[in-house]
This record gives C-alpha cells, structure tokens and sequence, in this order.
C-alpha cells in the first residue's frame, strides 16, 4: 500500500451538495421519464373500519382530461403474496382510515385532485377502534419483535427480586403516535416499456422495493428498475414499499404512459407509516449503592388489523444495564390503523426514553448522582445474551460528557435553580443502538488511465452517503476522491440493503473495502500494480454479518447532558444547550456525521418537546395531520449543541471499524430532558410531548 | 380559474364589484393554504400585488378624523394593507411598537415577506397575530367599494365571528389606520414551539397616557380576536385614582395581578390540539401581568412627555 492521508475521518463537503444547492440533483419527482407525464391523485377512506357499499365514479370519468379511474371493481389484479396495505384496490374492505379507495390519474394533477372530490364513496362502517390502552383484553404477544428479536426475555426471579429490594421504583411511560415527515414526499413515477417497469422513486434502497413489484406485477427481478439517486429524507418511512410505488406502476399500465404519483403532506399520515405509541411499565429494584438487583420492562404497544409490526421497545434495555433479575415483555393490540412502520431508531427510541427516565428517578429516590448510578451498574458482559461486548465506552462518554458540559457539583436538588422567571435544570441520560450490517455486492472497474467506477446499490437519503462512500473507496483504492466515481441509488447496481438500521456504511462500505482489496490484488499479482490498457473489473460481495456477532454483542454508544428551563408562570420549555459524546466507532466523514448527530439528537428533543400525532378516537383519524400543526422543534427551539465523539473503533465489527451514526443521536434523548425538566421543576412528566399545559396538570392546577 | 390582475385601486374595486366569485390575494400565505388544501376553489384570484397604494405606508397627521379611538391630535399611521411584515418590522418599530413586536413572531422569513396585514384581518382567524396590537391601539380598518366608497371601521368591530369579518362581498380592505403610539406597547405570545406556530394564546396591550387610557387585545381564546374592555377600565381607573399617569411611581402591589385575571375573565377559549381552555386563561393572566409590568417599566423609564 501506498501510504497517503487517510480521508476516513475527514470533514469533506458533500460532493452532492453543489448539485442540490443548483437544483440540478434529479429528485423522484424531477426525474425526466422521456415522455409525458400523466399524474395521479387518490381518493381515501373517511372510515377506519367496513365496506365500501356505493363508488361512483362517472363524475370524474367525464372530466376532460381524465385518463382513467381506478377503483376495486376495475383495478388490475396484483398477484398474491402481497403483504399489509400493498395490496392496493384489491378489495372493498377497508382496514384504516385513509386507505386508498380510488385513484385519478390524469393529464395534471390540478385535474387528478379536481377529479377526486367528483367520487362520491359511500360505506358501511363500523365504530373505529383505535384507542391502546394496557387494560385492553385483546393485547397478545406477537410471535417475534422486529428485527427478529425475541418477544420477551425473563432471568431470573424478577417479581421475587424486586419484593426484595431495598430500593425501587414503578413507573409507567407514555410516548404518542408519531409521524417521520421527512422533507421530500413519498414520490414514485412509472413507466412500462412492454413488461419492463422503470419507477424513479423516493425510497431508501431501490432493493427494498424491486421485491414487491416482482411480486405484484409478476414480473422477473430483471424486468424492474427502481431508480433513487437523491432522497429528501426518509427516517424509515421510505424503507419499505407503500401504495404509492404499487399505485404507480398500476396507473401507468392502465394508461400506457408514465404515470407520477406524489403524495400530499396529509397523506403522510396515513400512507407510509408511523411509530406505535407505547405505555411501558418499569420496575426497577436496587440496593442502597444503587446496584441494580431487577429490572422489568413491559411495553403495550399498538399494530394495524391487517400487518403486524410489533416495535422491539425493550430491547435496550437487555443490554444497558447489569442486573442479575431481569425481564422485558411486548404486548400488542391490533387497531384500525394504518400500518406501522420503522421510524428512526424503532424500539430503542421510545423504550430508552422510558429506561432513562426510570433509572434517572431511581438515582433521585436513592440520592445518588444519575451519571454514577449508569457507571455503578456498567455490565462486564452483554447482561443478556452473556458475551463480551466487541467495544464498549459507555462509562468514557458519560464521563467525558460530564467534563465538557461542566456537569461536576452539580446540585442534585430539584427546582431550586432560577434565572429570572426561568427554572433551571439538569439532566443525563445514556444512548445506544445496535451496531449490524448486511449483505452487498459491489462492483469497481478502473479505466487504462487509473479512474475507478464504484457501483453499489447503496442509498443516500441526506445522510452523506454520496460523500462518505467515496472517501472510503478512495482509501481502499489507494487513490484520491477526484479519481473516484461513485454510482448508488438504482437496482441494476450490483445489490445492497437500504440505508436503515445505522447499517448503511457498515455494509456498503464494507463491501466497497473487500472489492477494492481484491481489485488491488488482482492489480497486483497480474498487471504489475498498473491499470491494464483495456481497464479491469472486480466483482465482490460483503456475506452478512460479521463473524464476530455471534461471540459478540456489538453497539454503539452515547450520553446526552441537557440544561432545560421552564418558565415558572407559562409553562413553557427551553433547551439552551446540550452535550452528548458519542462512541460510534470510526467516524467517517467528521463533518456529514455530526449533521447526523445533531439531526438524531434535535429529533429527541423535537419528540420530548412537541412531536404527537393526536387521535381523534371518535372519528378515528390523526387531528393534526400536518407540519402547521403536528410540530416539529424549529431552528428557535434548539439551542447551542456541542457534539463529540471518542477516538475508537471496533475492528470486529468491521474493516472500517464504524458502529453507525444514523439513529444513536435520538435514543435517550428525550429523557435527559425529560430528566433535565424534573431537575428544574421537581415534576416528572412521564407522558410526551411535554408541552406547556402539563406543568399546570402537574401542579394541580389546571 | 381566472388570474385578474388589477394595477390601480379603482380598478381593483371595479373587478371585486364585478367578480363575487373571486378571491383577494396578497401575500397568498392563507390563500394558497387554503386551496392546497382544497378549502375552497374560487372562480378567480384577484391579486393585490400590482397595486401601488396598497403596498405604501404613510404618516398622516392627528385632523384626518380617524375614528372615536384615533390619537387626540397625535399622528396615525396608514399602513396600505399589502404591506408586508418584513417592512413593518423594519420601518414601523417605533411608531407602531406593538405591532412590529407581533409581527416579529409571525411564521418565518419567508412567510414575514410574503404575509400582510391586510391578509391577516382578510382571513381574520382568532389566531391572527397582527389583531391583539391593532385592537390595543385603538386601529381603524378602511374598507372600500366602488359602489359606496369608503367605510371606517374600528378593529374591534371588525371581527364578527370564527374567520369572519365585516367585509361586504364587493369590499378590499384598504388601508388600517394605527394611531402612533404615545406610551408603551407589549406584545406576547404563547406556542408549542418558539418559531412557525399558531398562537395557544396572544395578548397586546397598550398604554395611552395622552388620553388615561389602556388597551388590550386578545388573541387565540375567543372565537374572534377581542379586547378586554373591563380589564382596560379597571387599570385606567386605578393608574387615575392613584395619580400614576403623572407620578410614573410604582404600580401597586396585585394591580398587574389583578389586571391579569381580569384579561383571562374576558377570554371564551376552547380546548384544542394546541391546549386546552384553562391553559389559555392561565396564559393569559400571565402575559398580561408580564406585559403590563413591562409596559409600565417602560413608562417610568420613559422621558418623553405624554402629548
Ligand atoms: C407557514 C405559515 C406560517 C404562518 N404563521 C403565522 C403566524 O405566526 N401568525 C399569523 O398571524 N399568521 C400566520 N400565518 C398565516 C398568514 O401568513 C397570515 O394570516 C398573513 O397575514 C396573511 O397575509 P397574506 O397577505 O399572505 O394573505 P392572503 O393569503 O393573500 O389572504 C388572506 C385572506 O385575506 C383576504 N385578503 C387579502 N388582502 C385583502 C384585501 N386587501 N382586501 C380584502 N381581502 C383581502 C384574502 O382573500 C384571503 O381571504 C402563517 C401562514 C403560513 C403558511
């Protein structure tokens, strides 16, 4: 090898952005199909549960311009094996409030939206049942959370341990529906060349989606084409395939033309999924040096009638924390609702925020300073599944978090801080994500003059990926970024698994270093080190897993410190400034990762703030089912954020020794100023958002 | 659907009288809202923006028979309804205080650029931000018809119901006619978040030391934006009895107290996604305390005379 500064690591600009800030960076919806494009609008169910009993859709038939409706009587038929709300217009039952009842495709969309209020549907509807709740009989244990972890894990004797324990504490969390809306709407724009499908979609792996159009459209994997080179943010609501994409490719076959589906802001609410709300009991029992003896863990959570999504709340807290007695258990009710999705760190978002709110009032009963008690109940071992953790820093985080946040003497006493009309607290809490990767191929030619072609099915949905990808090509190729030219966001690049799971560099970029070894070998040992004239191609694949994960237990790590302030007459809440230190591993791009961080870490405090999704459990829809009123934190709500990481990596994870940085930022945040808010006011809100009325509820006076 | 565009005032009324089916746009901030979200599909869009006189403001002096509320011989400002947030805040911060401090909350930059105030009375929701400061200094709305000419009508008459006014269908608003401020004015406003958000609950007030008077505006906790008029009496009477306006001494201890309660008794709110009725009495009394306490630090900091 030859030896150059290292790009790994670096703080690069984003190659994509002079692109993205000209425009010139083709969006789904910008994408030029090389035809016209007709456009497609939907008419949804008003009801959560029934039968359409009466659709007619003359009306919008008649409409000049109208190419087509479709509705369940005249719907192509789609091929079985189709799972959850795919199955579009494939019958007269409806599940959840918003299904897709009928669809207009038309010359504009000002026509399609025009033609949908000319639909009149009628149906017979039955009550919505939509409301969770811990007492309902119906709750059952799903046979597997997501991700293939285990429904429950008990050790020991938790009851017995927690009868037993000098200390304890029972509390139960309550986190809302929320809704992911990232920037960009879900967007899918088809085209039909005979029995080829070419969609340009909004997606966050073009793989993800080719399976249930093959499915669906009984096609061969070869005959679909999904395009997405550019994503305007997805949060795992663009992972897996929605009726948009099968909407599309339904339309444009029916009309013999490009067909483009954009959904509106309101349909995000109940087309591409959402995060179950949870209540999660936690029972936590110590002895008085705050040595954790139990700890119970059970979350009732919410899926739809016709998909199990079954959210793995818990599974944090099989590994923060040692304790010989332990248990964690999910329950589910399946509710007239849209199907839930994976949503930024799905499990360890909502159950950290419950974990570290309860180990944060066990520290208050026990008098203890909560960044001790995290440090007093650090696990040798993975407390679970008892394996030596790959690379562990929890304690190095907190403790370097508390340095730069000047968190030494602090007073644990609540609300006895102001500052004017400003009550002023603390708070801490730990975060954690599992470090993973999977399967992809990659392919690297190089040309007789030394540029290199790096193709990989990869996806960039804002992360960075454009930009950290090639840093770590050029690395492994030896060369430099300019010499590098990257492909991503199309299924016809050799395969890879969507960006999700913080697994997006773990495993492309992986694959990209195997590829780029066996190139330079190749280059090596048969063309004297020299691209040959006629250049050379390389085809590689990354299997899975690590080798290490199954004598491992690998995660990433961090802690956030957040000074809170509530206004003592209004209510209202303020987060000046906060600190988290993370342990993700290498970081490879210094500048795209801390935009991560900040974007996870701004998410916490925007779900402990003010993300909810209310519903109307009369009517059975989301009430506030837009950005004017489902709020997300503003620049103005989030104050000065100072992110860091250690100086590690973790070589049994992988070659680049990267952890993932996707999701970490948002797990525990919520509750360090869930924490921080009790450290100013002495109330503890244990139901999210906390908004500015529940200061009055608490005090009893409202 | 027709685009008219109008480039003088009389030609706009000429094509209001014509056209009922058509719907005024200015900024557009409510009005493409409202047909994104399919609200409404007027017939036409009668757009402001080419108006010249809508989009000026000038200073006219105390004689021009503003209105029972208009400063006694003060200056009124006449702020043409299509001008913008962005420029009261830049050129009206002194003059209209109250105003420029509501409008500095309203939505984002680009929403301050685009948004007026004649649009904020136009859609007249109880949330509108500009309605607390202008019922609180006494402001005139002008309304124009080709038909019958001019009317004058005082702010708090104005609002007639949830999102309505007292606009007759061949009727553009004009102009508002904001008397300059001769005391201090405070402009408060609670949300959910601390940027892009519709008021939980909005209050203004204004002192008038000139006449011994107080004003107030309520917003977000009635079915129209309102004044608090016992509230006014109440600490008008008592800043008289106690010789406050001259003395410029302390307020009492519990006026601003009692002034709060008083604000929150003539609220009517709701409970609603964004909070819930005793949330919004509670913030009221609150934000009236506050703002009447700084109103009145102001005042006594203040060394202008009162005219
Ligand atoms: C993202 C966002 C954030 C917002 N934040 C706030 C906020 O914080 N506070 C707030 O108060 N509002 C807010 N709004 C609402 C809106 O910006 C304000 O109501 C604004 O004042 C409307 O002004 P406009 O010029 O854009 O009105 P337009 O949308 O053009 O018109 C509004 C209404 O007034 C009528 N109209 C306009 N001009 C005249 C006229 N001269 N004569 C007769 N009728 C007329 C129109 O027909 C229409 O009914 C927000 C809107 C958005 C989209």
């Amino acid at each position: 090898m030859t030896t150059m500064d290292r790009l790994v690591g670096a703080g690069v600009d984003r190659i994509d952005g002079p692109a993205k800030v000209r425009g010139t960076a083709p969006y789904a919806y910008e994408q030029d199909p090389g035809e016209p494009i007709a456009h497609l609008a939907v008419v949804q169910s008003t009801v959560n549960r029934g039968r359409i009993s009466r659709l007619d859709p003359s009306r919008a038939e008649a409409l000049p311009g109208v190419l087509a409706v479709l509705t369940p009587a005249n719907a192509p038929r789609l091929g079985k094996g189709l799972a959850s709300d795919l199955p579009v217009l494939q019958s007269l039952d409806v599940h959840y409030q918003g299904q897709v009842v009928a669809a207009v495709v038309a010359e504009t969309s000002e026509i399609a939206k025009a033609a949908v209020g000319a639909i009149a549907v009628g149906y017979d509807a039955e009550p919505p049942d939509v409301a969770l709740s811990p007492d309902r009989e119906d709750l059952y244990a799903p046979e597997k959370l997501m991700a293939g972890f285990a429904t429950d894990s008990i050790i020991g004797d938790v009851d017995g341990a927690l009868a037993a324990a000098v200390v304890s504490i029972d509390a139960t969390y309550e986190t809302p529906t929320q809704h992911h809306n990232p920037i960009e709407m879900h967007t899918s724009m088809a085209r039909w060349d005979g029995d080829s499908l070419t969609l340009w979609d909004a997606d966050q792996g073009p793989h993800n989606i080719v399976n249930d159009l093959v499915t669906g459209f009984g096609l061969d994997a070869g005959q679909v084409r999904v395009i997405s080179p550019y994503v305007g943010g997805a949060f795992g609501s663009k992972a897996f395939t929605h009726p948009n994409q099968m909407l599309a490719a339904m339309a444009a076959r029916v009309v013999g033309r490009t067909v483009v589906y954009e959904l509106t802001r309101q349909q995000m609410f109940s087309l591409v999924g959402h995060r179950t709300p949870t209540i999660q009991r936690l029972r936590l029992g110590a002895d008085p040096e705050g040595r954790l003896t139990a700890i119970s863990h059970e979350v009732v959570e919410h899926t739809a009638r016709i998909a199990e999504f079954a959210e793995q709340t818990a599974t944090p807290t099989r590994v923060l924390y040692a304790a010989p007695h332990r248990r964690t258990t999910h329950r589910l009710a399946r509710l007239d609702v849209p199907p839930p999705t994976i949503m930024r760190a799905p499990g360890e978002t909502p159950g950290m925020f419950a974990l570290e709110s309860a180990m944060d009032e066990l520290a208050v009963v026990l008098g203890l300073d909560p960044v001790e008690l995290r440090i007093r109940n650090e696990p040798e071992r993975d407390p679970e599944r008892d394996l030596p953790w790959s690379t562990r820093n929890l304690v190095e985080c907190l403790r370097t978090g508390a340095e730069r946040f000047g968190w030494a003497g602090r007073d644990l006493r609540p609300g006895v801080r102001t500052e004017g009309r400003w009550l002023v607290g603390t708070g801490v809490a730990s975060a954690t994500y599992p470090t993973r990767r999977r399967k992809a191929q990659c392919r690297i030619s190089v040309d007789g003059a030394g540029r290199y072609v790096v193709e990989i099915d990869g996806s960039d949905i804002g992360t960075g990926a454009w930009t950290a990808l090639t840093q770590i090509a050029a690395d492994a190729l030896g060369t430099d970024m300019a010499s590098v030219e990257l492909r991503i966001g199309d299924s016809r690049l050799p395969f890879a698994g969507g960006a999700g799971g913080s697994t997006g560099l773990a495993s492309w970029g992986t694959a990209i270093v195997f590829t780029a070894r066996d190139l330079r070998k190749q280059l090596d040992e048969q063309h004297g080190g020299q691209p040959p004239a006629g250049g050379l191609s390389v085809d590689g694949e990354l299997p899975g897993e690590s080798p290490h994960a199954k004598t491992h237990s690998m995660h990433a790590y961090g802690a956030h410190f957040v000074e809170v302030r509530v206004d003592r007459d209004s209510g209202e809440v303020r987060v000046p400034r906060a600190t988290s230190v993370y342990d993700a591993g290498t970081i490879v791009n210094a500048k795209t990762a801390r935009s991560q961080l900040l974007g996870g870490f701004s998410m916490g405090v925007s779900m402990a703030l003010h993300e909810g999704s209310v519903t109307d459990e009369r009517y059975g829809h989301y009430v506030n089912h837009d950005l004017a009123e489902y709020h997300v934190a503003t620049n103005a709500d989030i104050g000065e954020i100072d992110i860091s990481w250690l100086d590690v990596d973790d070589q049994l994870a992988n070659p680049i020794g990267l952890k993932g940085i996707g999701e970490i930022g948002i797990t525990g945040a919520a509750a360090a100023v869930a924490n921080a808010y009790w450290h100013a006011t002495r109330l503890r809100i244990r139901d999210l958002p906390i908004t500015p009325d529940k200061y009055f509820r608490e005090l009893g006076e409202s | 659907m027709d685009f008219l565009q109008p480039t003088s005032w009389a030609d706009a009324l000429a094509v209001r009288a014509e056209r009922s089916d058509a719907v005024p746009i200015a900024g557009g901030t409510d009005v493409m809202v409202d047909l994104n979200f399919d609200r409404r599909r007027p017939g036409a869009l009668l757009d402001l923006g080419r108006v010249p006189e809508l989009r000026e403001w000038t200073v006219e002096d105390g004689t021009g028979g503003v209105g029972a509320t208009g400063g006694v011989g003060g200056s009124t400002v006449r702020l043409g309804a299509g001008v913008p947030y962005s420029r009261i805040i830049d050129d009206l911060g002194a003059r209209l205080p109250g105003l420029a401090m509501a409008a500095r909350t309203v939505g984002s930059p680009q929403i301050r650029i685009r948004g007026t105030v004649g649009g904020n009375l136009g859609s007249a929701s109880p949330a509108g931000d500009a309605h607390p400061p202008l019922l609180a200094a006494g402001a005139v709305v002008e309304v124009e018809s080709a038909a019958r000419g001019v009317r004058r009508i005082p702010a708090a008459e104005f609002f007639t119901g949830v999102k309505r006014n007292a606009l007759e269908p061949d009727e553009l608003i004009a102009a508002v006619l904001v008397p300059e401020a001769v005391g201090p004015q405070q402009f408060c406003k609670v949300g959910t978040r601390n940027a892009m958000v519709i008021a939980v609950s909005a209050f203004a007030c204004a002192l008038h030391p000139d006449r011994r008077a107080v004003g107030t505006g309520i917003g977000s906790a009635a079915p129209t934006p309102r004044r608090a008029p016992e509230a006014e009496e109440f600490l008008a009477g008592e800043l008289e009895s106690a010789g406050l306006w001259e003395s410029r001494g302390d307020l009492p201890d519990g006026l601003a107290r009692a002034f709060g309660e008083r604000v929150a008794a003539a609220a009517s709110p709701i409970d609603d996604v964004r909070g819930s009725a005793a949330y919004r009495r509670h913030s009221l009394a609150v934000m009236a305390r506050r703002s009447v306490t700084w109103a009145w630090a102001e005042y006594q900091q203040d060394l202008r005379k009162a005219a």
